[in-house]
């Protein structure tokens, strides 16, 4: 075999050696370029992102105390807390991403495995990527006209169908993506055991996208965790002690945008607390899932 | 039945090639008759008529996109999945027409399985991945389930390399030994027709020996069909051969005939390596 | 046939036919020395079929060798197969045809010696057949020709039925003059050599018919060997 390549070589057109180190020359200095390019726009947005997170900190640990979890929002001066922005932030949260689940994860269903070749499925899959990207300030308000006005008022409920307005379309985007990422053999081994259709996409795709689909649910949840816009439209926010989901109800995006632009520094300095804990949550939200969902082998 | 094994066991020496003939026919578990298949308006199969002899193993060869995998495809109805795809013709088991309307197809594949090219555990533990497909045909409490696991296992020659970590996760096993688990929960739903699509073109040399090995021992029990792109793998385990080109079967001979005598231009061309 | 897509293979097959036809010539020579030998009374001849006997033992162990490497490296199939597996068989019957030359070729130069009070016509004639089948079956092997081979196994029957005239001819020289012992035996072996001769090229062809046509000759080989029963045939056979 060494033979015919020899020949091969012997036969083909001569090499130019100059030529090719010049030619190698300009290409390492083409790729020390490229190379610092990219570490360059890494730095900067790195530096944005430390800038942001140092700021976070150093404005609002200083602010935090156990007050901040015990007292209710109080009027300036009277060293108010934020427990009913937690509480309400969590209630609609959760709310909010149990109503979107289950809905984007049969949707995301449907579009990855029975909608294939069919003109509905292709709307609901364009409908669906609009809303992905549609301004949240918009939810808020077709949520206001559809719950807020025709009941009389703000509400909790109106907060949480709203957040799960959000959520929908981003599980439904990472339930397609990843029902098709499993592969066909996967499918086809589960229907040539014998297997309905259901079953092998609730016992077998499910469980192979689990992770994905696990990651998409976190990142709708941290992405609603921190949106304001839906919110004033619909829970409006409360400064009052309240669970009651059909009335007005508190939250911290709310509270943070109401904070911070009020010209007392102890609002201020809440609304730098509320930032650092939704920034926290959701970052220990991502730690947790990353822990839970670690691949076992 | 001795006569059988004695057929199987000389094959591959030359002697095989007297004692074929006298060797009893071996009643057709599948029949095909007139068998065509349509991708759409693209027909991938002409006009097949080919046996699957019961407790024997037909090997099918051919080059890429000649139908091979398609005829498999179509004795456990897979093309269903898919819209556009049809067959016409007869598929005859048990006196059925397996590819007609009505056939309870979940049904119809418990008793024609089928093992794929690649390895494809499920996502979940090796005696979950056994059960999944019992489960679907059976009921069975947790005893004679144990038992099924450990007999399947112990057929796919996979149940001492795994009887101590049963509850640990499939995807952990080296590529052989998940096509012998997928193997194995194939045998579990006890079907009586075993299909292997390339079952071994993913595996290396050593893995690919074992599934041959087992595909001899399964042979007593199951009547197999196994698509492979492997002549040696084809001469190693067949009895039978059938040869396919551009959606035609060519010529169908007993292994010994098929690799040391073909009989058609086309055949010698390709299992020599001088196809054009 | 079309050529094989791996070129090297393809070049090897060549080779093989080609050591094939060669070691054919090279024993289709020796006999051909042998025969004058014994016909001619010529001793030069019968050294020389005496010597080329290690070549051609060496070609069957080169044959051999580059069969098992074949069947080794190359894993063949079907024509492929039947004529590497064929040219094993071949090159042992080409051997052993040089051995049957060579001793010929010996005897000749022990008959040498002797002065002979009988003509050799008929083992002449014999000696002529054997050649002109091998001779044709060493064509065949070159042409893959399924009619040589044919012919060749279909005309054995006539050297047998010489060998038979010869074999009681020598007897009845034998009984007529004690004198006579020595060379006829030698001449009986001799003759029995060339018939055994005849069988290996009859072999060769049986040999070629199923690596060209994949299917063996079938039928009795016709045989006119009666020789055993010569003087007394037993009741019975």
């Amino acid at each position: 075999m060494t033979g015919a390549s020899q020949t091969i070589h012997a036969s083909g057109p001569a090499r130019d050696g100059k030529i090719a180190d010049r030619l190698a020359r300009k290409r390492r200095f083409q790729n020390h370029v490229v190379q610092g390019l990219c570490l360059f726009a890494t730095a900067i947005g790195l530096a944005f992102l430390v800038l942001i997170l140092a700021t976070l900190l150093h404005l609002g640990v200083k602010g935090l105390s156990l007050g901040v979890f015990t007292t209710v929002t109080k009027p300036p001066g009277s060293n108010g807390g934020l427990l009913n922005a937690i509480l309400g932030s969590l209630i609609q949260t959760a709310l909010g991403t149990a109503i979107g689940t289950p809905i984007g994860l049969l949707v995301g269903t449907y579009l990855a495995e029975y909608s294939a070749g069919s003109k509905l499925g292709d709307a609901v899959r364009f409908v669906s990527d609009v809303l992905l990207s549609a301004p949240s300030i918009l939810i808020g308000l077709f949520v206001y006209t559809l719950l807020v006005t025709p009941f009389g008022g703000f509400s909790g409920w109106a907060g949480s169908v709203a957040l799960a307005v959000i959520v929908i379309p981003i599980v439904v985007r990472t339930t397609e993506d990843m029902l098709r990422l499993i592969p066909v053999a996967m499918r086809e081994a589960a229907v040539a055991l014998g297997a309905p259709k259901w079953k092998s996409i609730v016992f077998i795709c499910y469980r192979a996208a689990r992770d994905g689909i696990a990651t998409g649910v976190l990142l709708a949840i941290a992405r609603i965790a921190g949106e304001t816009a839906p919110l004033l439209f619909t829970s409006l926010g409360n400064l009052n002690w309240s669970v009651d989901l059909g009335k007005p109800m508190a939250s911290l995006p709310v509270t943070i945008y109401q904070y911070a632009g009020s010209p007392f520094d102890d609002w201020v300095q809440l609304a730098w607390v509320a930032a650092l804990l939704i920034t926290f949550g959701v970052l220990a939200l991502n730690v947790l899932a990353r822990i839970v969902l670690r691949p076992r082998s | 039945m001795s006569t059988t094994t004695k057929f199987g066991d000389a094959r591959p020496g030359i002697g095989a090639m007297s004692v074929r003939a006298s060797a009893p026919l071996h009643e057709a578990r599948i029949s095909i008759r007139n068998l065509d298949f349509y991708y759409g308006a693209n027909k991938a199969l002409k006009g097949i008529n080919l046996d699957f002899p019961a407790g024997q193993v037909t090997a099918m060869i051919g080059p890429s996109g000649c139908g091979k995998s398609t005829l498999l495809r179509v004795l456990n109805r897979m093309y269903d999945l898919y819209p556009g795809q049809r067959a016409t013709g007869e598929v005859m088991m048990d006196g059925e027409n397996i590819i007609a309307p009505g056939m309870d197809l979940n049904q119809l594949r418990s008793r024609i399985g089928m093992v794929f090219q690649k390895p494809t555990p499920f996502p979940m533990s090796i005696y979950d991945n056994i059960a999944f497909g019992v489960k679907l045909h059976e009921t069975l409490n947790r005893a004679q389930m144990d038992e099924r696991v450990e007999w399947s296992l112990t057929r796919a020659a996979l149940w001492g390399e795994v009887k101590d970590r049963l509850t640990t996760s499939a995807m952990g096993l080296s590529g052989g030994q998940q096509q012998r688990l997928c193997i194995a929960r194939t045998i579990a739903v006890r079907p009586e027709v075993i299909l292997l699509d390339e079952p071994t073109s993913a595996l290396d040399p050593i893995s690919t020996l074992k599934i041959e090995e087992l595909i001899d021992e399964l042979k007593h029990d199951f009547t197999i069909a196994i698509v492979t792109h492997n002549m040696q793998q084809a001469a190693r385990c067949a009895d039978q051969v059938a040869f396919f080109y551009l959606g035609e079967m060519v010529e169908v001979a007993q292994a010994a005939q098929m690799f040391t005598a073909p009989k058609e231009k086309r055949t010698q061309e390709y299992i020599t390596g001088r196809f054009g | 046939m079309t050529d094989h897509i791996v070129k090297s293979y393809e070049n090897e097959l060549k080779r093989l036919r080609a050591l094939m036809t060669e070691m054919g010539g090279m024993v289709e020579n020796q006999v051909e020395q042998a025969i004058q030998g014994v016909v001619q009374r010529d001793t030069a001849a019968a050294a020389r079929a005496i010597d080329a006997d290690p070549a051609v033992d060496a070609m069957e162990h080169e044959a051999e060798q580059f069969v098992i490497r074949m069947l080794a490296l190359r894993q063949p199939m079907a024509q492929d197969l039947r004529q590497i597996v064929s040219s094993l068989k071949m090159t042992t019957d080409l051997e052993r045809i040089g051995d049957y030359a060579a001793n010929v070729a010996k005897r000749s130069v022990v008959l040498s010696q002797f002065s002979l009070s009988f003509p050799l016509s008929g083992l002449a004639q014999m000696a002529r057949l054997v050649q002109e089948n091998l001779k044709m079956v060493v064509d065949a092997i070159g042409d893959g020709d399924t009619d040589k081979a044919l012919l060749v196994w279909r005309s054995d029957a006539p050297i047998d039925d010489l060998y038979n005239t010869i074999f009681r001819e020598l007897i009845t020289y034998m009984m007529e003059d004690p004198r006579n012992i020595t060379p006829c035996t030698h001449l009986l072996f001799i003759a029995k050599n060339l018939e055994r001769i005849g069988d290996h090229a009859t072999n060769i062809a049986e040999t070629i018919y199923y690596a060209v046509a994949g299917e063996p000759l079938t039928g009795a080989r016709p045989k006119a060997d009666s020789s055993s029963f010569t003087v007394v045939r037993p009741a019975g056979i």
